[in-house]
């Protein structure tokens, strides 16, 4: 047989189209199948046959019997025999037979190979071609529309998702609608084959499964939620899923009951011409009445939410709710942060409001404790946590209760001047002030044996207060013994750590990540801080005037400037990888999500290193590609930064991420600017970065202002139309009298420079000079879109 | 490894094979076999594959008898390629009844390196082609009627390309 195979390749390797040609007489075709749409001449013989051929069965019976005697000769000889009788017939016959059994050497793998190896094959193609696969038969459909399949390319994309949200849905949503107590019995087995099937060769890891709803990059990278179970199941038999065992029924049983979810109404079943499995049902009713979010119906809402972004498609919301305008803040909004269903602002006011974003209204009256601005504050919503921490122009930084409004702990004064900016995690609180410095204080009760206590470096730039030992200078059986003699104080929280010095002037933004801080200020430096000890680890030049703020996620950092760009770092080499230019004025507030889908990192080195060997090979042959910026606009290149891997757009090479700072090709960047927009930045096909839409603070708060019916008009208008009416506004200059009387009572303030802004998967929300707090919703008015959208964080 | 070099391989048709056994522990079946059972000496029958089939596996395990040996299921770290060396893609041009043997061998014996470079070849099969070509080259019977087709078109829509 292994001598056959060279031939049996040619044959296989050959389109058979060629000789389709000449139709076969009627006597020799095969009865073909009774389908109603027949497509492949020549290949509709049953392949039920032709497996069963395969595996050396009696000849079925569409074929003449043959006489055992004749079977009996070895299969060399009946080849030999074969061939002389081929040699006897004219070409037409010999054609025919040529159509016959070309069918033969083609098999149908999906009917013929076990189901965790299709999946396996399946695995390898994107999410389009798979889709397009999905049109060759009900068996291959029903195999490619497997839930895990399509788990795999979401995580591929680099989206996350809320995987608790996920499960607490799943829960929530099991056992309901038992199926009747025997079909449950009798599907069991099917149940739990099919649970551990396929067992995906490519395990993913748990951090792509985030388990918080959080826009926020610095906390991006926190893993949650355990690794997948049913993906530990054992497989499947494969042999009760081999041809012959039925084909139809051999597939995805789990999908035997689907449901489809409608809000909270209870699922009505859905019954569609082609039935389950669908990409059109959130859960996936499994045989013994678990209930499983359908992985194909996440991926193709995301896909639908994505192309919102986009093509710009959304409504506008503001807080406080339109008929509740008493809510209103009273002037600038300068922080927001908001973290599942709250949202925190401060504002000018001096108050900060805690906002109920399913109702628009406020929690609980304002809280007043800063004697000026709020300009600053963070949340954490978690039961845990349950804090909000603010900073403000009268330089206190006070900590307060998310769920009850109370303040817990005040540090007055925290700085010799404005608190411009903080951050904290579990273990610190990282403020900056427009008095030049970075303060770390911690929030634990801290003793000198822990791993979070300062580690005193001896050098400039960082001093640590007197009641802080240097652990060094203690062997540490003695720092135990003056521990428990209580000759060293043991820190309770909101202490004082250390004081970093540095910047030349106001430390406008900073970001902590795991064990460093990040740092902007108006000096136009970036500045990267050891956590610890407080060492100035590296400073990152770039902008050409103040850096306003900043965001690190480890892999590359991104700024926002006065010199109206908003920039990329590599943080490994410090190279600036792109520069993004759109807006007129100061960039004040910046988020980025690159979206890195699994494997990442080790893709990214391979491009920034091809990026660099170009660069090397065109100077070697003699480009003009290394004469700086200003040399090459001489010879009449203007460089493209914003992503370029052209060697003439290179600005630094030994980068570990390539031009414009890899990511999905979902990544997303969101400015917000002192020209009164907010930029949603967006990857081209070539990778650089574009603007992707450019919305006005302005219109958006004209939009969120009008009333439902018309709101619901303007947004089946197109995206075009929407743009040109923001545009007309914006060339009217302040509209004082803008439909519905919007604003009795507050001030329309005369421009409306943004803040802050912060965006998830489905939404930005921005504060500016304007009281009003206002959003673009990319799910609404998509009922579907919005029900799902709480199980898909960043991008 | 002090024990014998060789092992004897007994095909589901009967056919004895003698193979180099760091070869034969390519596969992670054998390998453990061995280790569960030591070195008996005995034949080792290899009920589900052919002569034919065992042979070109036993082909592939010799070209690939240096590789650094599989890590199990750690290879999330780079994305899913479809790219396969030309040795490999050489030796994966037989029949599909061959291909497709080849690949059940691989996922009973353990053989995760040559089930990737099955899967990948059957994966490069289906890329770019339409349903209709796809249906050609794997004899599949479209069981759709035109109106089913159509409405699945329309459903698909949703992930053209933006």
């Amino acid at each position: 047989m292994a001598g056959e195979n060279n031939k049996m390749a040619s044959a296989a390797e050959a389109p058979p189209r060629l000789r389709a040609a000449a139709a076969p007489p009627d006597h020799l075709t095969a009865p073909s199948l009774a389908t109603p749409f027949k497509l492949d001449e020549g290949y509709s013989d049953e392949t039920k046959g032709q497996l069963e051929r395969d595996l050396s069965d009696p000849p079925s019976n569409d074929v003449m019997t043959l006489p055992d005697w004749l079977l009996a000769h070895s299969e060399t000889d009946r080849a030999e025999l074969a061939y002389s009788l081929l040699r006897t017939l004219r070409h037409s016959t010999l054609n025919a037979i040529v159509d016959r059994v070309a069918p033969l050497l083609h098999m149908d793998f999906v009917l013929k190979l076990p189901p965790e190896i299709t999946s396996e094959i399946f695995s390898y193609l994107d999410s389009r071609t798979l889709l397009t696969a999905s049109l060759s038969s009900r068996s291959w459909r029903n195999r490619i529309f497997d839930s895990r399949l399509w788990r795999d390319l979401y995580i591929d994309e680099g989206w996350r998702v809320n995987i608790d949200a996920v499960r607490a849905f799943e829960d929530e949503h099991s056992n309901l609608n038992l199926a009747s107590p025997q079909s449950r019995k009798s599907r069991l087995r099917h149940a739990d084959t099919d649970d551990g099937e396929p067992k995906q060769k490519k395990r993913v890891p748990p951090t792509w499964l985030d388990s918080r709803d959080q826009g926020l990059l610095d906390e991006a990278q926190r893993v949650a939620g355990e690794a997948d179970p049913e993906g530990d199941h054992l497989m499947s038999d494969a042999s009760n899923q081999l041809p012959g065992s039925g084909d139809r029924n051999g597939s995805q049983s789990e999908t035997s009951s689907v449901m489809k979810s409608n809000g909270n109404s209870p699922y009505t079943p859905r019954s569609s011409p082609i039935s389950s499995p669908s990409a059109s049902t959130i859960l996936l009713r499994m045989p013994n009445g678990t209930a499983k979010i359908n992985w194909l119906y996440l991926y193709r809402q995301r896909r639908r939410l994505e192309e919102n972004w986009a093509k710009g498609r959304y409504t506008n919301f503001q807080l406080p709710h339109r008929s509740h305008m008493d809510e209103c803040h009273l002037d600038y909004v300068y922080a927001i942060q908001f973290s599942g269903r709250w949202l925190v602002s401060g504002s000018r006011d001096r108050s900060l409001r805690v906002w109920d974003m399913h109702t628009q209204r406020l929690r609980y009256p304002p809280l007043m404790g800063h004697s000026q601005s709020v300009l600053c504050l963070q949340c954490d919503p978690s039961p845990e946590e349950d804090i909000v921490i603010s900073g403000g122009g009268d330089k206190k930084v006070i900590v307060w209760r998310l769920s009850t409004g109370e303040k817990i702990q005040e540090i007055a004064p925290a700085h010799d001047d404005s608190v411009l900016n903080l951050r904290f995690d579990k273990r610190f609180l990282v403020t900056s002030s427009k008095d030049k410095l970075i303060k770390v204080w911690n929030r634990q009760l801290l003793l000198p044996t822990s791993k979070d206590y300062p580690q005193i470096h001896h050098g400039i730039g960082v001093t640590y207060p007197s009641y802080i030992v240097d652990t060094n200078q203690l062997p540490s059986p003695l720092l135990e013994a003056e521990i428990a003699a209580n000759h060293i104080q043991t820190l309770a929280p909101y202490h004082l750590l250390m004081t970093l010095a540095g910047h030349g002037t106001a430390v406008n933004a900073i970001q902590m990540n795991e064990n460093e801080i990040v740092s902007v200020s108006g000096d136009r430096l970036i500045k990267i801080w050891n956590l610890h000890n407080g060492t100035c680890k590296r400073t990152l030049i770039g902008h050409e005037k103040g850096i306003a703020c900043v965001q690190s996620d480890g892999r590359r950092i991104v700024s926002g400037s006065n010199d109206n760009t908003v920039r990329i770092f590599d943080h490994a080499s410090s190279a600036e990888v792109a520069t993004l230019r759109g807006h007129k004025n100061l960039v004040r507030t910046v988020q980025a999500v690159f979206g890195d889908p699994p494997g990442a990192e080790e893709t990214m080195r391979l491009e920034a290193l091809a990026v660099d060997n170009r660069f090397f090979d065109a100077q070697r042959s003699g480009a003009s590609v290394d004469l700086g910026p200003r040399a090459m606009r001489r010879a009449g290149h203007h460089q493209n930064t914003s992503g370029s891997r052209h060697p003439r757009d290179i600005k630094a090479l030994g980068a570990q991420i390539p031009p414009g700072g890899g990511g999905s090709r979902w990544a997303r960047i969101v400015s917000g600017s002192y020209d009164e927009s907010v930029v949603i930045w967006k990857k081209d096909k070539k990778g650089q970065w574009v603007v992707s839409q450019k919305l006005s603070q302005r219109a958006a708060a004209d939009s969120a202002a009008t009333p439902t019916t018309n709101r619901e008009a303007r947004h089946r208008a197109s995206a075009a139309l929407a743009r040109a009416a923001a545009a007309a506004a914006a060339a009217q200059g302040v509209d004082q009298n803008a439909p519905g009387q919007r604003r009795h009572q507050i001030h329309r303030t005369p421009s409306s420079r943004v803040f802050k802004v912060q965006f998830d998967a489905r939404k930005i929300v921005c504060a500016s000079e304007d009281p009003l707090i206002v959003g673009w919703d990319f799910a609404g008015p998509d009922e579907d879109l919005m029900e799902v959208s709480r199980f898909f964080t960043d991008v | 490894m002090a024990a014998t070099p060789t092992l004897i391989l007994t095909s589901s048709d009967g056919v004895d094979i003698t193979v180099d056994r760091d070869v034969a522990e390519r596969s992670l079946l054998i390998k453990n076999m061995l280790e569960d059972l030591g070195e008996t000496g005995e034949a080792i029958p290899i009920p589900n594959v052919n002569e034919a089939v065992l042979k070109k596996v036993i082909e592939w395990c010799t070209h690939h008898k240096s590789d650094p040996p599989s890590t199990g299921d750690d290879d999330d770290s780079r994305r899913k390629t479809t790219d396969i060396d030309e040795w490999d893609q050489k030796f994966m041009q037989v029949d599909q009844e061959m291909l497709f043997e080849i690949i059940l061998a691989a996922n009973y014996l353990d053989i995760k390196g040559l089930l990737d470079v099955g899967c990948k070849t059957v994966a490069n099969m289906i890329k770019g082609k339409s349903p209709e070509e796809i249906r050609k080259t794997f004899n599949i019977q479209n069981d759709f009627t035109p109106e089913e087709e159509d409405q699945i078109r329309r459903e698909n829509e949703w992930a053209e390309d933006r």
